[in-house]
């Protein structure tokens, strides 16, 4: 068995294993070395071995000191980045973990000022995932909300490393596993405050009695009062990435839910990829209803797992297990294979567009398969809805500034074999993997946190991630 | 009781224009907001309804005495909404603590004026570190009007390229074309961005209003500033700013439009004509013009479109003031992306970002 295990391509499942037995940093080494060499791709391998690779991180830091922890995970996770920037996916756990440690921080931070101010009012936040949503309209508020008009550096502190009670965010009724708490977007106080002295290490800890005079309570402070206290974070760190596997785990689950919603009887869904949450989606729907699937090709890149998915149902996990779901058609589906250059002339026909995302960018664009920008415009220019699916955990923070730089060529043998050399040779072949949609073309985007417009996934992003480590690659 | 009579007294006005004209880098809802602090300076108010008040009765006197208050009125809206919000709290409670908390409040405004024009010179700085990524090589610009904060992006998107970068880029640069009388005096409007980005080596090239959309092909992006942003998402801009997106909407042209977080208004316009300006743009008349002037240019073919038809008698004539300082409303379908110092916004989320505010 040991020596079927060794001749296994390197991936996921073999990373996983090794991840148990070795050292911390050679295990970073051997995930930056499988990103690079694309043995460890898409959206949920990479941001499953990423989760697990911080949590060995975390858990094997050996000193109990804040900041060096989160300079260390700050520090892997832009290694990582640098690897596989295209892989928006690792980029994005790693702000998760981030901003998870920076929730703790300042949720320890809340918890040594109540304890200091009135001994025995501690607000129970350390275990509540986001703020207890304040009506700004409630006459009773707790002491430290009254007193914020003094400390107003906590609540205009731009930096969103704010005192947690500020201003309550909009009233959103998902819940999610996410780390969050932080407040949404900066708020447009912003002007009356203090600037963020970000790197005033050497201030005094803040008067809370003379108002004029008191600094921002920088990060690096809040981290250095915890050093004081003592306080362990890891355990709570650990625990959060956890979380977010389980997360991972149970995503599909989640946006298979919502399918009955969306798919209804005698519908023609058109849809690409062999995407497991696509099939998992389907087949949720398909349990109750009876509708038809138009599946696209999707040649050269996708053709033969969309054919092996057709046939055999979607794989639960990495290539080498043999673990499926049964096809859509064993669930009495009607599917119709097209290929890709049908895709305009059978969309009058589609009630429905749904897709499977690779990435989905701040702006509500996406990074899809290639094909996916095609379906779209010729959903569009049949009003036919679009619906992506997507976990929240490919969303991005990442403005897509260049769009151009997001996608990713592949081999070009895949579309001209190199051994017709004639042809090789006097024509440039190329070979996109992905497309990016603009926002405008999608109508809906399904989440694990239900749906939500192209429009509004700036307050999701703004969510689950903190402002200051978007530009973790910078 | 007594209570708007000490206010009324303060020359909120002159204030306002004085601080304006001190500093040319200064914005219009920042000068409002500080003149309002100086005039609670000026006049010690103890309690918080009377400070209300005052802040109100100057606000109205203020609006009152500008032509176009719609960027003036996000500075004192923002403000006064601030108070209240820092107020409440004490004021609910009662006491000891809300007397503290006035005070307190009072304090911090007082000694910590000058904070809030810099750090709304920090915003624009801020937006034009964000806003030059979008920037990239080889590409053309499109903008139009004075904005400084579109003048700071572009001039931080030429140093980038000064300094060893390999950004290369090129601006077109819509200037107005009626002001013949401006022209003279001081330039029409952005002609001292133009020269400054092309001293930095910036490939400028300068157009009409008219040729927006014959040079829409050349251009990869519009960056347009703004007076105001409004509760949609749209942006109260300079007269012209409007045809412009829709140029690039029907061109399938980014455009983006670079606005501090203060210039937040809360006013939800339903058209051109329901903004909260008295501008005479179109000005039907049966009376013709003077054409017999020398220099009767489109203006009065134009059908009652009045464009400084006078100049040559009063440079500065309410009229011509009127469609120089114009503004349109561009509607949110058209915005790509609203470019402000805590980062890119969707139109849909300013709403979000004033309703977090006033609710």
């Amino acid at each position: 068995m040991p020596s079927a295990t060794v001749s296994l391509t390197p991936g996921l499942s073999t990373f996983q294993k090794s991840l148990k037995t070795r050292e911390v940093e050679s295990s970073i080494e051997q995930f930056i070395s499988l990103l690079k060499r694309r043995q460890i791709r898409n959206s949920r391998p990479c941001a499953l071995a990423t989760a697990e690779l911080l949590l060995k991180v975390v858990g094997e830091f050996p000193k109990r000191d804040a900041a060096k922890l989160f300079e260390r995970i700050r520090s892997v996770g832009q290694r990582l980045i640098a690897a596989q920037p295209r892989e928006m996916v690792v980029g994005n756990i790693v702000r998760r973990v981030l901003s998870l440690v920076r929730l703790i921080i300042n949720d320890l931070e809340h918890e040594d000022d109540s304890l200091d101010a009135s001994g025995a009012n501690t607000p129970a936040q350390l275990h509540s995932p986001r703020p207890k949503l304040h009506s700004t309209f409630s006459m009773i508020s707790p002491l430290k909300h009254g007193m914020q008009p003094l400390d107003s550096t906590a609540l205009h502190d731009p930096s969103g490393l704010r005192d947690l009670p500020s201003r309550p965010p909009l009233l959103t009724s998902h819940t999610s596993y996410a780390p969050t708490g932080a407040p949404t977007v900066t708020s447009l106080f912003g002007l009356f405050s203090h600037p963020t002295a970000s790197d005033s290490n050497t201030s005094t800890p803040p008067n809370y009695n003379s108002p004029s005079s008191s600094k921002p309570i920088s990060f690096a402070e809040k981290i250095f009062k915890i050093e004081e206290h003592q306080q362990d974070i890891k355990t709570d760190v650990v625990d959060g990435i956890k979380e977010i596997l389980e997360e991972l785990e149970i995503v599909d689950e989640q946006i298979a839910s919502n399918a009955l919603d969306h798919i209804h009887s005698n519908e023609i869904i058109l849809t690409h990829t062999s995407s497991l949450t696509v099939q998992k989606f389907l087949l949720t729907a398909a349990r109750k209803r009876k509708f038809t699937v138009v599946h696209v090709e999707g040649y050269p890149n996708e053709s033969d797992e969309v054919h092996d998915t057709l046939l055999n149902g979607a794989r639960t996990g990495e290539p080498t297990t043999d673990e499926r779901w049964k096809p859509l058609t064993a669930a009495g589906i009607t599917v119709i294979l097209i290929p890709d250059s049908a895709v305009f002339a059978i969309m009058s026909r589609v009630n429905k567009v749904i897709l499977a995302t690779h990435t989905v960018l701040a702006n509500g664009g996406l990074v899809a398969a290639c094909g996916a920008k095609v379906i779209a415009q010729a959903a569009k220019c049949h009003q036919t809805p679009v619906v992506v699916l997507s976990g929240v955990y490919k969303l991005s923070p990442v403005y897509p500034f260049d769009c151009e730089e997001l996608i990713e060529f592949g081999d070009a043998g895949r579309v001209a074999g190199y051994e017709e050399g004639e042809f090789v040779e006097r024509i440039a072949v190329e070979n996109p993997l992905y497309d990016y949609v603009a926002p405008e073309l999608v109508d809906l985007y399904i989440s694990n946190l239900g749906g939500h417009a192209p429009s509004y996934l700036y307050h999701v992003v703004a969510e689950h991630y903190n402002v200051e480590d978007v530009n973790l690659g910078a | 009781m007594t209570l708007h009579t000490p206010s009324t007294d303060f020359p909120i006005v002159s204030t306002y224009r004085r601080l304006l004209a001190q500093d040319p880098d200064l914005t219009m809802p920042v000068a409002a907001i500080e003149s309002l602090v100086e005039a609670l300076q000026a006049h010690p108010t103890s309690t918080i309804s009377e400070t209300l008040n005052t802040i109100s009765t100057l606000s109205d006197t203020l609006i009152k005495s500008t032509a176009n208050p719609i960027s003036l009125m996000a500075g004192t809206d923002l403000f006064r909404r601030y108070l209240t919000t820092s107020l409440r709290p004490g004021s609910i409670l009662g006491g000891s603590l809300g007397v503290g908390d006035f005070d307190a409040i009072r304090r911090h405004l007082l000694s910590e004026r000058y904070l809030f024009v810099s750090n709304a010179k920090e915003a624009r700085a801020q937006i034009a570190s964000i806003g030059k990524r979008f920037v990239r090589d080889g590409c053309t610009v499109l903008t139009t009007g004075g904005s400084r904060v579109v003048a700071a992006l572009l001039n931080e998107a030429a140093e980038n390229s000064k300094s060893g970068g390999s950004i290369r880029f090129k601006v077109i640069y819509v200037l107005p074309s009626n002001s013949s009388s401006q022209t003279q005096n001081r330039g029409p409007e952005g002609a001292d961005v133009v020269s400054t980005l092309r001293e930095k080596g910036v490939p400028v090239a300068t157009i009409s209003e008219g040729a927006v959309a014959y040079a829409m092909g050349k251009v990869d992006m519009v960056i347009v500033g703004a007076e105001g942003v409004v509760e949609n998402g749209g942006v109260i801009s300079r007269l012209g700013t409007c045809q412009i997106g829709m140029l690039a909407k029907s061109a399938g042209k980014p455009f983006y439009v670079v606005a501090e977080s203060h210039k937040f208004v809360r006013i939800f316009p339903l058209g051109q004509y329901d903004l909260p300006v008295d501008q005479n743009v179109v000005d039907f008349k049966v009376e013709d013009e003077k054409s017999s002037r020398g220099k009767s240019k489109l203006n009065d073919i134009e059908e009652g479109v009045e464009m400084s038809a006078q100049d040559g008698f009063f440079p500065s004539t309410l009229a011509n003031a009127n469609v120089e300082d114009a503004v349109d409303f561009t509607p949110p379908e058209y915005i790509s992306g609203i470019i402000t110092e805590s980062g890119v916004l969707t139109p849909s989320a300013v709403s979000e970002e004033l309703i977090k505010i006033w609710f």
